[in-house]
Parts: structure tokens; C-alpha cells; sequence
């Protein structure tokens, strides 16, 4: 058994510390940090609690419960910076991606924990697997939030939309890990090889961009 | 058999149109091309997760409908789609017939609410009908212009087409005969796959109009 919460306490005590030496310029940095591995943290008991109340077994929990519930719980402070804040564009994706950083990382000091760490194999998989997956999910939120978020028409739909995306990226990845065998292997790679395609993808966009004089019509 | 046969299909068909209409966004940065993209897209992955699923467990998500809010995040963007080819005018316009799709739509509702799952059922539904009320509108309201947007128009029937196919494609699964070819449901989905790939050029005459 895995006492996350005094993990939590031990990691998110330093960097509460170091908050309030930081001054005011850094209070966002460390708060959505903490932020992020809060809602990882109350992410386990949320998906312990619906595992139970459907009565779960392993495929379910990791390939439907887990991916709804963390995806909702990432989007919470970041929805709580953008309707309370309201801040400017390039602010929405530094937040989405540190709480997508810091829920990864969590989970991973969880794990670890859990599984010990001998075997680099398994640690690297990990790291550019599962956590990547997280950043994936991330990066489609953060760079949508930003394109949504200018018109007010479109605030609801895109964030619902976004929302939907990410949910069903992180349930095929954990759907392809959960049945084992080769397409484990497809889903450890699915996270870098979506991360490659999607900077191709923004390169030729910004391209195409600059030749149109980047204009935006209906 | 025929149900992998209908859900690959389907996702060839969608991905197909997501690349398309990504395509269209990239050439004219468009709003209407991305919302579409964002369509297509969401009901690919929903597709996606659906199809993997059934293919390597041998059946569909049991517990959380993951690939339903997909489908719900695509209708939101559909909805968005046609409010945004909307004109003000358009907006405004009344007419007694467009009550007809709140008629096609409720009974339908009632029986999904009482054999299915109340939350899921309502807000698909809803937006389906938001949807329909909104294309129907459009299309009366174009049909009595003087000067006729025909793409327009074709777009708002492609749109009511797909709701019409989504409502049967519902009622039948309430009714499921058999996993055969003789069970309507796949009938009734192959159509619908045939109108969501119609709408891409539906989309593109419309908004070049």
C-alpha cells in the first residue's frame, strides 16, 4: 500500500516553502505545480471510488474510469485560472502544460514508489510512455484553450470538445496498455510519435501562415 | 463480423473526412473548416476507442461511455458550425415547421430515457435537437429568400440528414433484431456514414457562398 498523501505532503512542503521566498512573479509557477499534483492525488481516490461503486475490474478502471476522472481533475485549476483570472493567451498554456507536468510527475514518484526502480527499461517506458502521454494530453488542451478562449461563441463547445479529445487520447493509450502484448508497444510510442507529428503539424501551419499573411476568416 | 465491418468503415470514412477538412483549414484558415475538423476529428478518436475496444476485448466499454463524449464534444462542434454559418437574419427567423423537429425529436427521447442512461440520452439528445432546430431554420429560412443560397441549403439538408440518421440509428439499437446484416441498425449506420462524409463538401459550397 502507497500512502500518497504523505508523498503529497513531502514533495508539495518544499515548494510551499519556497513560494513564499520566490516572491509574487512565481506565486502562478508553484501554484499550479501544487495544483497539478493535488488533483492527481484526489484523482486516485475519485477513481478508487467509482472502481468500487460499478464494482470495476482492470480493463474498465484503466480504460474508462481512469482517463474520465484525470482528465476532468487536469482541467479543473486551469478552469479556475481562466474564468477567475482571465488571463492573456500565452499565460493559458504555461499553466496547462506545468499541471500535466506536475500530475505526471506525481504519478510517476507514486509508482516508483509502489514498483521500485531497478529496471531502467521499465523507468524509461514510464517516463516516455505514461508521462508523455500526460504532456500529449496537456498540449492539446493548452494550445485549443488558447484558440478558444478568444470568442466568446466558442468558449463552451472548444473547452467540452478539448476536454472530449484529451479524455479519448489517454483512454486509447491506457485501452492499448491494458490489453498487453504488442500493442502495449504501440501505445508506449503513440504519445512521442503524436508529440512529433503535432510540431510538424504547427511547423506547416505557422508557414502557411506567414504566406496568407495569417489571416483568420469564417 | 458486421459490426467490426460497420465500425472500420466508419472510421476510414471519418478519418478520411478529418484529413479533408484539416486539409481545407490549413489552404483557407477558415473558422468553419476547424470547427469541422474538430467534428470529424472528436468522432474519429470516439470511433477509434470504440473499434479497439470491440476488436481487442471482444466488446464494447461496459462502465464509463468514453467514446460518447467524443460524439457529444463533436455535436457541440457541429452546433458551433452552424451557428457560425448563421446570419443574424437567419437567427431571427421564425416559422411554425421548425417545431417539427422537436416533434420527430421528443417521443424519441422518451424512449431512450427509459431504456438507457438519463444523462448520456439527454444531453445527446438535446444537442441533436438544438442541432435540427437550427438547421431546420436555416433551410426555411434560405428556401424563402429571393436571392437563393443553394449550397447553403444543401448544407442545412445534409445536417438534418445526419440528425434524422443518428435518430434512427438510436431507435434501432433500442429494438437490436440480431448481429447480422438483417438488423436495420447497420443500415441505418452505413447511411449515416455516407451523410458525414457528405457534409465535408456540403461545408466547403457553403462557406465559399
Amino acid at each position: 500500500m502507497t500512502y500518497i498523501e504523505n508523498v503529497f505532503v513531502c514533495i508539495a512542503g518544499p515548494i510551499l516553502l519556497a513560494t513564499f521566498f520566490m516572491g509574487k512573479k512565481y506565486y502562478g509557477v508553484f501554484y499550479f505545480c501544487i495544483a497539478g499534483m493535488g488533483v492527481c492525488l484526489l484523482s486516485a481516490y475519485i477513481n478508487t471510488f467509482f472502481a468500487r461503486l460499478y464494482d470495476a475490474d482492470f480493463i474498465s478502471a484503466t480504460a474508462q474510469i481512469a482517463p474520465m476522472v484525470e482528465e476532468i481533475m487536469k482541467l479543473m485549476p486551469v478552469l479556475f485560472y481562466l474564468l477567475i483570472f482571465e488571463p492573456k493567451p500565452e499565460k493559458i498554456s504555461v499553466a496547462v502544460l506545468i499541471v500535466a507536468i506536475s500530475f505526471a510527475t506525481f504519478e510517476n514518484i507514486c509508482y516508483l514508489i509502489e514498483n521500485g526502480a531497478a529496471q531502467l527499461s521499465f523507468i524509461l517506458v514510464r517516463g516516455f510512455g505514461t508521462g508523455a502521454m500526460h504532456i500529449v494530453c496537456g498540449a492539446i488542451a493548452s494550445y485549443g484553450l488558447i484558440y478558444v478562449w478568444q470568442y466568446s461563441w466558442l468558449k463552451i463547445s472548444g473547452t467540452f470538445g478539448l476536454l472530449g479529445a484529451a479524455i479519448i487520447f489517454h483512454a486509447i493509450y491506457n485501452l492499448l496498455i491494458a490489453h498487453g502484448s504488442i500493442t502495449q508497444y504501440i501505445a508506449y510510442s503513440l504519445p512521442v510519435l503524436t508529440m512529433i507529428i503535432g510540431k510538424v503539424i504547427n511547423r506547416i501551419y505557422k508557414s502557411n501562415g506567414v504566406k496568407n499573411g495569417g489571416t483568420a476568416n469564417l | 463480423m458486421i459490426e467490426l465491418l460497420d465500425n472500420f468503415s466508419q472510421l476510414i470514412v471519418t478519418l478520411l473526412a478529418t484529413i479533408g477538412a484539416g486539409f481545407l483549414f490549413f489552404k483557407n484558415r477558415g473558422q468553419a473548416y476547424l470547427l469541422l475538423t474538430c467534428y470529424f476529428g472528436t468522432y474519429t478518436l470516439g470511433i477509434l476507442y470504440w473499434t479497439l475496444h470491440f476488436y481487442l476485448f471482444n466488446y464494447t466499454p461496459q462502465v464509463f461511455y468514453v467514446s460518447e463524449l467524443a460524439w457529444i464534444s463533436g455535436s457541440m462542434f457541429l452546433l458551433t458550425l452552424g451557428y457560425a454559418l448563421s446570419t443574424p437574419d437567419e437567427r431571427k427567423f421564425r416559422h411554425p415547421a421548425i417545431w417539427l423537429v422537436i416533434i420527430f425529436c421528443v417521443p424519441q427521447l422518451i424512449l431512450y430515457l427509459s431504456t438507457g442512461d438519463i444523462l448520456f440520452n439527454s444531453l445527446i439528445s438535446g444537442l441533436a435537437m438544438a442541432i435540427g432546430w437550427n438547421s431546420a431554420r436555416g433551410l426555411l429560412y434560405h428556401k424563402k429568400q429571393k436571392h437563393k443560397q443553394k449550397s447553403k441549403e444543401i448544407f442545412h439538408t445534409v445536417v438534418l440528414l445526419i440528425i434524422f440518421l443518428e435518430h434512427c440509428l438510436w431507435t434501432s439499437s433500442c429494438f437490436w433484431v440480431s448481429d447480422t446484416y438483417t438488423n436495420p441498425y447497420f443500415w441505418f449506420d452505413f447511411l449515416f456514414t455516407a451523410s458525414l462524409f457528405a457534409l465535408l463538401p456540403a461545408t466547403k459550397k457553403a462557406v465559399e457562398a
